[in-house]
This record gives C-alpha cells, structure tokens and sequence, in this order.
C-alpha cells in the first residue's frame, strides 16, 4: 500500500492558484522530498497531506484514509512540522514534549516512553529542563522534529526542516531523521530548498513547480534523466528558470 | 477528549500565568498597583487632615468689648490665635495677608453691645486662598465649626440664664430645637433604622465598582485570548495543535477555560487590590464605609451571587469567543492587540454610562442601542442581583448567553474550517480595495 497517493490536486485561495493538479506517489517507509522554488507549492501540498487544507478537487489519501473525507483518522497517523515553527516560548522543553505526548498516549507510562524518545532524538538531555523561550533556533528546531516523530508516526510531515539552520545544527536534523527512518517503519514527506540535503535524504523525490510535478524518481535516475551532475542541475534543467 | 481538554487547558494556563507581561498586568498590578494607590491618596487625605488640625487664624477684635474679649480668648484655648492690631478694617486685612494665616476672624464693632443686649452679634469670617486645594476650604470650615461650636455654647448659657430668671426648667438644646429628625428607609419592604441617604451612598458606590470591574475583568480576558491566539499563529503552534488527532472543538474549548481561568484569577486579584484601596483611601472618612452592606440589610443574597457568578462567566465566555474569533483574522500579536483595541469599545461605552445614570434615565433610543450590545446585561445583572431583582439577572443572562452561543458557533466554525489557517485582516482589506477600484 502507498503511504500517500496525491491525484490531480487542485487548490485556490481566491483567485490565486496555488496547486494546478499535482501528482505524486510514496511508498512506506520512505523518505520523499518535494523540491521547488519559493510559491511553488510545496507547503501547500504538505498542509493539504497533514489535513491543514482541503483541495479545491482532487484527491489525496494517506495509507488509504481519504485525507478529505476523513481527517480525524490521518490525523492519528501523521505528525506534521511547519516550516520555522516555534514551541510554546513559558514551557519547558520537557512540559512541551509531555504535552504533546499526551494527545497520543493513553496512559502516563506510555506518554513518558514517548518523552524519553524524544529526549533520545533531540539530544537536548538536561536543556529539555529550560524554558523554550531560551533556546536557540537550532534547539528549538531539534525540539519540534523529537515532537514530530516521538510518536513514531506513520507518517511524519516535514516542511522545510533544516530551514534557517547554521551547518552543525542541520547535520543534526538531517542525522535524525535519516536514522530514525532506518530503525523505526516512518515514512517522511519533507520539503526543501537545500540539494544537497535532498540528494542525502530522499529515497524519491517529485519537482514541483508552479503549481504542478513537473519530474518524479529517485536522485540518482534523475540526474541521469537529465544528464546532470547534482539535482539543482536538473531542478534549472526541468523548470527551465535558469 | 477529556484528557486532551484538561492537557490543552494545563498548557493554556501555565502560558499564561508565566507570561510575566500577563502575571504583572493581570495578577500583580491590581494587588500591588492599588493599595499603593489607595495608601497614596489616604497619605494627602491624612496632610490635609492634619493642615486642618493645626491651622492657625487671625483675629481682627474691632469691637473690644467684654463679649468679644471673652469669644476670642475662647477661641485662643487650643488655637494659634494671630491678633491683629490695626485702627481701621483695611489695614487689619493688610496685616492679616502679610501673616501666614489663611483665614480672618473679624469682630465687628458692636458686637458686645448687641450680644448683651440679646441682640445677633456679628462676625465676618475672611479666607486668604493662596492657592486653590482643599486644605485652603477646610482651613474656612475650621474656624466656621469654632465659632459654630461658641455660638452653641453662647446660646446655651444665654437659655440657661433666662430660664433660671423666669424660674422654669428645661433642656436648653431641647428648648432651642424642639423637634428631633430620626431616618428610617423602606427597601425591598424592609424597614431599616438607616438614612436613605447612607444607603444610596453604598448605592453608588456600588455602581461604580460592579461596571468597572466587570470592564476591567473582560478587557483583562479579551486581550489575553487574542495575544494568545495571534502568538500561536504567529509562532505556528496552532498549525501544529490542527495536525494532532484532537478536535477542533477541543482546541476552542482548551484556549476558552485556560484563559477563563487565568481571568477570573485576575478578577480575584482585581476584587482583593480594589477592596485594599477603598479601605486604605477612605480610612480618613469612615462615616463613609461605617454603613456596611450587611448593616443596610443590602448585600447579595446565596442565590444572587450565584447568577452573579453565571453572568460573569457567560459574559467571560462570549467576550472571549468573540476575541479568538476576531484574532484569528490576524497574523501577528500586534495586529490582533490593535483589533481588541476596537472590540474594547462596546464594553467600555455601556460601563462609562451605566456608571452615572440607570438605563431608564437614557433616551429610548439610546436604551436600545445599549441593549444590542450584551455586555450592557453583564452591568445590568450585576446592579439588578445586587438589589434582588433576579428576574432582571435571568433575563440578562438568558440574552448573553444567546449572544454567547451565536459566538461560540461562529468560532467553532472559523476552527473547523482552514479559515483559522488562511485568513488574514490583510487580505479582507485587498479584497476590499480591489473591489473599490
């Protein structure tokens, strides 16, 4: 089964047309990046995936759940990261963990098990003690992605996660979340704007831009597609912006 | 579901109150804020008193007679008496201003004549305000109240001397005023042994205070609800609280009772800094909290403070529906603050007037438009479940809590749908201007 399966997705605010029938397959277990400049319609598409948005037509379903018609029950297989999103500044980033656990966690033990992991992913250890309001953007972003897959969703839905991050804290996000897939069954829908971040993530990927996929595969087969040494060869190649 | 509200309420309220612009605006500048200000206002009450106390006047004796050397050796007993010395009214007044006595005694010539005679004898009480305060007035009262009291005194000897003469007996001030005035007033069938007059002073009193606090306590809660809205859009939080499988409805309710909470909590710290003030501000005068409630047989009864309590929270409620649905159409803290700035005017309009008049006193016009607007019934009911007329309170509560629901059920709807997400104050006014060109 698909973890996602996007058909002709359409999506308007107003007279702008953000999505112009977007198409695109992943696979369990995954990572799958969406690639595209800025006003492409990347967030769109992962706030239509995380039962933000509804499309204006077309269809999306996750592990076979009409995302649409019912998003109470994707809803309970997904985590979803915004892009440049903050934590909750008065908590600490062990209440704000807790917190969040407990919408998963019917019990205290099972919600504590989920703090713990997320104590492991974020490698914040005592810090977690501290107030958010403290942290550093790079702490703060290791906190909200621990959030994300703590609970080890099925899905986890990650718009721009290494977004505004110095070069020691996004080694850190993308080590995460490449060896939390590899232990854990998690497949990752992410965006992003940084190639080579892509190219060390994604098992796929689709281009998107204006609106629409306009290439899907895997990094390597693309590159050969195209007759490119790296992906932002073929991204110029393929939205033909350059 | 219910442990997804109380989390959500938990996290609502440990925001809150860790917030320290919300722990001091909230919590902390009622309790501090007020009695300093209460004490501040009792410590220039106190020097006023006390300039009263020890004012000192001056004498002009034109007479200088037996009488009048008797009146103001009298007066010289616990006062600084200035005496002046002078051969005509003007340059007494002369002298007298270049003293610094505020006030002037003069004793008109003949005045020892006429008292012995058992005619009026005649003074003339001249004040030098060198500034205007109330120390200056009272400094007039001072020696108005001596010579009131020799004045007494004066007639109680002469009473004396012309019943002994006329070998009668009697209480000199009975034979002075012979009829005595007792006050009773009649409330709710009630006869109190109270003058009406301390009664309408709680009255008012209590007037002031319940539209105040009530505007006070819903601008505290207003703005809290909107600053936390727009901060959770503004940091994306609420983005996130959407994706998790809790309801939309749950969300709504969490953000509503935490800051419900944090509010009435302000209200409490309102109610205890308030109470501080008017016992600190008014301990110079305590004629006027001597008449308690509970002495005028006034007060709120059991079941009226628990409609009090009803309307309070219906009207926390709606106030705070209707702030997250107005936030939810901005994007930033600042935006959503200057929104509520507008949200605030119809709960200050109706507070400012109910404070001075009764609804009945208004134009019918005037009534109606007040009565539109439901914060209106929160004042209402507080007046009317402080005078017992439930009836009054129920019907408030009944019309709140309609506008209530209508509010609840547009908020709920804004956050069932990807509005919360998409809408922006921005865009309305965008879309305004390009259908305006």
């Amino acid at each position: 089964m698909s973890a996602i399966e996007a058909r002709s997705l359409m999506k308007n605010f107003g007279n702008v047309l953000a999505l112009k029938g977007a198409n695109f397959n992943v696979d369990e277990g995954e990572i799958f990046g969406l690639i595209g400049p800025n006003g492409a319609g990347k967030t769109t598409t992962l706030r239509i995936v995380g039962t933000l948005l509804k499309p204006t037509s077309g269809s999306v379903s996750i592990f076979g759940i009409d995302a649409v018609r019912e998003p109470d029950k994707v809803r309970r297989v997904i985590s979803y990261l915004p892009e440049e999103a903050g934590a909750y500044q008065y908590l600490s980033g062990y209440e704000y963990l807790r917190f969040m656990a407990g919408f998963y966690a019917n019990n205290q033990e099972t919600a504590e098990k989920m703090v713990d992991e997320g104590r492991t992913i974020s490698g914040l250890e005592n810090r977690l003690k501290d107030r958010v309001k403290g942290y550093s953007k790079g702490m703060n972003r290791r906190l909200l992605l621990a959030r994300s897959l703590m609970m080890k969703p099925k899905l986890a839905i990650l718009d721009e996660p290494t977004s505004g991050l110095d070069v020691v804290h996004a080694y850190h996000v993308r080590q995460m979340i490449k060896e939390y897939v590899e232990q854990h069954d998690v497949t990752v829908l992410l965006s992003s704007h940084n190639m080579l971040e892509v190219e060390f993530l994604c098992d796929n990927l689709a281009l998107i831009n204006e609106g629409a996929v306009v290439a899907e595969g895997e990094p390597k087969e693309l590159k050969q597609r195209f007759n490119a040494d790296n992906l932002e060869q073929v991204f110029m190649e393929v939205t033909k912006l350059g | 579901m219910v442990n997804s509200l109380i989390n959500l309420v938990v996290k609502e309220v440990k925001e809150l109150v860790r917030d320290p612009k919300i722990l001091i605006g909230v919590i902390l500048m009622p309790l501090i804020l007020f009695p300093i200000m209460g004490s501040a206002i009792n410590i220039s009450q106190e020097s006023v008193r006390s300039a009263i106390i020890s004012a000192s006047f001056a004498v002009y004796d034109e007479d200088r007679g037996a009488a009048s050397q008797a009146f103001v050796s009298n007066m010289s007993l616990n006062n600084n008496v200035i005496p002046i010395n002078a051969p005509s009214l003007t340059q007494a007044l002369a002298q007298f201003q270049s003293t610094n006595a505020s006030v002037l005694l003069y004793i008109r010539e003949g005045y020892s004549d006429n008292i012995t005679m058992g005619r009026k004898g005649v003074v003339k009480i001249y004040a030098n305000l060198k500034s205007i305060n109330i120390a200056e007035t009272g400094r007039t009262e001072t020696v108005n109240f001596l010579v009131s009291e020799y004045n007494l005194r004066l007639s109680n000897n002469t009473i004396n001397r012309l019943l002994s003469e006329a070998d009668e007996s009697a209480d000199p001030n009975a034979v002075r005023n012979p009829i005595a005035i007792e006050y009773a007033t009649i409330l709710k069938g009630n006869v109190l042994e109270v003058p009406p007059m301390a009664i309408f002073n709680v009255l008012i009193s209590q007037s002031i205070l319940l539209p105040v606090l009530v505007m006070i306590m819903l601008t505290f809660a207003i703005q809290m609800a909107a600053t936390s809205i727009a901060i959770e859009k503004e940091q994306k939080t609420l983005e996130t609280l959407m994706t998790l499988p809790v309801g939309r409805m749950t969300i709504l309710s969490g953000k509503l009772f935490g800051s419900i909470a944090v509010a009435v909590g302000g209200a409490v710290a309102y109610m205890i800094g308030f109470s501080f003030y008017i016992s600190s501000a008014f301990s110079f005068a305590p004629q006027l909290t001597s008449t308690s409630l509970s002495n005028a047989s006034l007060g709120i009864q059991p079941i009226g403070y628990l409609l009090l309590g009803v309307t309070i929270f219906i009207t926390l409620v709606s106030g705070l529906a209707l702030a997250i649905c107005l936030a939810v159409f901005t994007d930033s803290v600042r935006s959503a603050q200057s929104l509520v700035g507008v949200l605030i005017v119809p709960v200050i309009i109706p507070a400012i007037i109910l404070m001075f008049t009764d609804l009945e006193m208004l134009p019918t016009t005037v009534q109606w438009i007040l009565l539109v607007i439901p914060y209106t019934h929160s004042i209402i009911a507080s007046k009317a479940a402080f005078l017992g007329d439930y009836l009054l309170v129920l019907r408030s509560i009944v019309y709140i809590t309609a506008f209530t629901v209508a509010v609840l059920y547009i908020a709920a709807r804004i956050f069932s749908t990807e509005r919360i997400l998409t809408a922006r104050m921005t865009s309305f006014r965008l879309g305004l201007r390009r259908r305006s060109s």
